[in-house]
């Protein structure tokens, strides 16, 4: 048996609880069973079928607009999809985020400047998924200059997808200092990949240092406004963010709630030591306050109720700060077993404590949460 | 002091209010009883210390990244170069008293040792620590002639070139904490792994699970059953060789992090163990008015892992250093908006935190192997004559006092001595101070790793950099040698509780 999915499904729409029953039966079918061998990349073999899948069912269209050739669903509907991926195997979420983060930067230009000549690139052949810099912000990391022919010289550490997309979304500075979003071509005989960045989690999202030399790129929206994208991304996408870490709470708890009822200790079984049930309360505690906090940022979002920025951001570091706590409890339960990769508790607690990292450092993200609230007093 | 109103026997009578001094001071109690405690024992930790730095210097750091690495590409990777430096590098003899053909480092400076070796990486530190682990159980049945022949094989064999480890295998499938305390033995599963008497030995049969350094090591401490639905009283350790028939490997445990530290099965099928390595055989322990077999088995099995608890809190103090270490050596490099993240207070308060934490973990710690030194097994090792012999006479002297040291006669006064005329408070004291040790320790572990990540942010996550190995690292420290839940459990029954008839604590 497992948790129900966090939002609440009152007036929730047909087309989303198709996608959140498509997600469920995606995740059941192509990620839960082979969990354990597609963690093992790099050194074993990516689950690209399943990445091909993923795109044939459009979750990598979700927040492309429909006017623009998307499905234009939104953040609620994609924060369904993360969240029941994430119950499986948050490495497929990661992909997904990744893609709806490029994706949103591109929709944030949209309104600015017409991007028709950068959408339409992402309906030619294997576009999906985008690569983006999605566990770091431009204040963190060290940008490629961009010159006056509009090529792109520089480094950039940690990009996501980098070695399977064929198109990525990244930052870059001109002379005059200002930051602009380029999208460019990851097969230019410019681009330079390292090996995949061996990291804590999500494995088979995986990332690695790209350094590009004189490599074309394409304006996203207007020049100098990189900031103003990102961090209207960085809104949207905490909800998304946010779902990441409650699914992987959710399959944390699931699976120990199984262990503790068929694991005996002492001649009786676990779920029955007071300390056990102690840590499964607290669990499931954190989980219910995590279900709040989303469906509040969702339906503020959703009815564009003034501030739900705030809710978005916020929720996705509390509920990402909650994630790490569960899932440690998560192995916990387990005991040895719960440290052994025969079991998914060990990954979901590597994969949480990598997935607080969406979106830029956890401590800037908050430091720049009160720095706002102090300029609005 | 004449004008303190507090009579003599009031003094007496408050004094024996919980919490005892025995229970609080144990550093205090230390330098008080401990023989030479002045200068052996510090001595003896600056000389652990600043060797466990070389080594790191010259052997860990160079390769414990690679081997981590290696262990993910192929989780049945064997780090047996490092096994062999550590041998040639004299680890593996190091705390073994000279009288047992060891270099007789004092026993109170592993814990230090093992610190700086896990600042760098807990994963190899376990290859080391868990040979002592293997070594420690040995001695705990006090079988002293066949502790001193296998004691000097190890010297011996290191001398050839070969390292020679020791493991204690207690773990059993689907019974994880049982086998360490008798509450829970006696009413869990039988036991897997059995003994049966025969015509000049033991036949063992079984398997056991979560075996660190397995597939390294030569003997095998292994705790079997004359009696596998009464495993409470029927315990018999004996010493197995790999290359014995009947013996063999299983498969090497996937597991997150310590991966360098490897974690095996061993299987026994019909292996025949002759008498002579038989360490103990409960059932030939008497019973007396104040000493069940129950409790003996207890106190046997409790001597063993407490001692291996509070030196795996060493793990965790030591990892919780590394990923400090690891937080501060990025916050000096790492800009922010332009400017370097060390200038951030919100960074130096961090920082300042894990600090803080360090010190609370080694001050548990450290409390627990004094406790260990004047309560446990090592205690003798500090009683005014041993340890003025240890320190002064050459380990050739001691071989030719052999005769007298394999006699029964000395395992006799060695097995009355510890689990008859000591005290079973003494026990009852070493074990709580390792749980709270253990407890405290693994949880600042995990702390301080999780602190540093969040910290770095994604480079954090990154294998290359090094503090998401930390956090691996540290999770195992808070499940083996008995869960936190169960050191909770332990520290109620033992000292909380140990007073209150009404209280059950298993139950």
């Amino acid at each position: 048996m497992s948790m129900k999915t966090a939002v609440a499904p009152v007036g929730l729409s047909e087309e989303i609880k198709a996608f959140r029953d498509l997600a469920e039966g995606f995740a059941g079918k192509e990620l839960a069973r082979n969990r354990e061998q597609n963690d093992h990349y790099p050194f074993g073999i990516l689950f690209t079928d399943a990445i091909r899948k993923a795109s044939e069912v459009g979750f990598f269209h979700v927040n492309i607009p429909s006017e623009s050739g998307g499905i234009g669903m939104g953040d609620t509907a994609l924060a369904y999809i993360l969240e029941e991926i994430s119950k499986a195997d948050a490495s497929m979420a990661g992909v997904i985020f990744t893609n709806a983060a490029a994706v949103e930067v591109i929709n944030q230009a949209s309104l600015d400047a017409d991007c028709s000549a950068v959408y339409e690139k992402l309906f030619a052949q294997d576009a999906f998924p985008l690569s983006f810099h999605s566990f770091t912000a431009p204040s963190e990391m060290e940008l490629p200059v961009v010159d006056a022919r509009g090529r792109i010289s520089g480094k950039i550490m940690f990009l996501t997808l980098g070695e399977i997309s064929r198109y990525a979304v990244i930052p870059a500075k001109s002379a005059g200092a200002s930051l602009s979003y380029y999208f460019i071509d990851l097969g230019d005989a410019g681009v330079a990949k390292s090996n995949t960045v061996y990291s804590i989690g999500l494995h088979a999202c995986p990332s690695l240092d790209v350094t590009f030399t004189q490599v074309p790129a394409m304006l996203i929206g207007r020049e100098g406004q990189a900031l103003k994208y990102f961090l209207a991304m960085q809104s949207h996408l905490s909800i998304g963010a946010a779902a990441i870490g409650l699914g992987i709470m959710e399959g944390s708890f699931t699976d120990a709630l199984q262990y503790t009822k068929d694991r005996f200790q002492g001649g009786r079984q676990i779920i029955d030591w007071p300390e056990v049930r102690m840590i499964l309360a607290n669990m499931a505690i954190e989980i219910e306050v995590g279900r709040s906090c989303l469906e509040d940022a969702c339906s503020g979002q959703d009815a564009g109720r003034e501030g739900w920025e705030k809710r978005a951001r916020s929720a996705a570091v509390h509920i990402a700060e909650m994630s790490r706590r569960v899932t440690n409890d998560g192995v916990q339960l387990l005991g040895g077993c719960g440290y052994m990769q025969d079991f998914p508790q060990e990954k979901r607690m590597r994969d949480a404590h990598q997935s607080i990292n969406f979106l830029g450092m956890p401590l800037v993200r908050k430091m720049e949460f009160i720095n706002g609230i102090i300029a609005e007093s | 002091m004449s004008d303190i109103n507090l009579t003599k026997e009031e003094k007496a009578y408050y004094l024996s209010q919980e919490p005892l001094l025995k229970h609080m001071f144990q550093h205090l109690q230390a330098l008080k009883k401990l023989a030479h405690s002045d200068k052996t024992v510090i001595a003896a930790i600056e000389t652990a210390i600043a060797y466990a730095r070389k080594f790191n210097d010259k052997v860990i750091r160079p390769v414990y990244k690679q081997i981590d690495l290696e262990v993910a590409r192929n989780p049945d990777y064997l780090a047996w170069d490092f096994v062999q430096k550590a041998s040639e590098w004299g680890l593996y003899t190091l705390f073994i008293p000279k009288m047992c053909g060891g270099t007789g480092l004092n026993t109170v400076a592993i814990n230090p040792f093992l610190e700086e070796l896990a600042s760098v990486c807990p994963g190899l530190a376990l290859t080391v620590g868990a040979h002592y682990l293997g070594w420690g159980a040995l001695v705990t049945c006090w079988n002293f002639p066949l502790t001193v022949k296998m004691s000097r094989m190890i010297k011996e064999e290191e001398q050839k070139g070969n390292p020679m480890l020791f493991c204690a295998a207690m773990t059993e499938t689907d019974k994880g904490t049982d086998t360490e305390e008798m509450d829970l033995l006696e009413k869990g599963k039988p036991a897997i792994t059995v003994a049966r008497k025969v015509n000049g030995g033991y036949i063992l049969n079984g398997q056991k699970i979560f075996i660190t350094n397995g597939h390294y090591c030569t003997w095998h401490m292994v705790c079997a059953f004359t009696d596998r639905n009464k495993p409470v009283g029927s315990l018999v350790g004996a010493m197995v060789h790999k290359d014995w028939k009947g013996f063999s490997h299983g498969r090497i445990e996937r597991k997150m992090g310590q991966k360098s530290g490897i974690a095996s099965e061993l299987i026994l099928e019909d292996v025949f163990v002759p008498d002579e390595y038989i360490a103990v055989n409960l059932e030939n322990f008497p019973e007396t008015s104040t000493r069940s077999r129950r409790l003996l088995q207890q106190m046997m099995v409790d001597y063993i892992i407490s001692t291996a608890r509070f030196n795996v809190a060493a793990f965790a103090i030591g990892l919780a250093r590394g990923a400090y270490d690891t937080a501060l050596e990025y916050a000096r490099s790492k800009k922010v908006n332009g400017t370097p993240l060390i200038q951030y207070q919100w960074a130096q308060m961090l920082l300042a935190d894990m600090y803080k934490n360090i010190n609370i973990a080694r001050q548990t710690v450290s409390e627990a192997n004094y406790a260990a030194q004047l309560y446990g097994i090592s205690s003798i090792m500090h009683t005014p004559l041993i340890a003025f012999m240890e320190k002064y006479v050459p380990e050739t002297v001691w071989k030719l006092w052999t005769p007298f040291m394999t006699l029964k006669l000395t395992s006799w006064i060695l097995r009355k001595w510890t689990y008859y005329w000591h005290p079973i408070d003494n026990f009852q004291t070493q074990t709580v101070n390792s749980s709270i040790a253990k407890l405290t320790a693994s949880d600042i572990g995990v702390l301080n790793s999780q602190l540093a990540m969040e910290l770095m942010g994604i480079d954090g996550c990154r294998h290359d950099i090094g503090a998401e190995k930390y956090l691996r690292d540290a999770k195992l420290v808070n499940i083996y040698e008995g869960t936190n839940q169960l050191q909770k459990l332990n520290i109620g029954n033992y000292r909380i509780f140990r007073n209150m008839d009404e209280v059950r604590v298993f139950e």
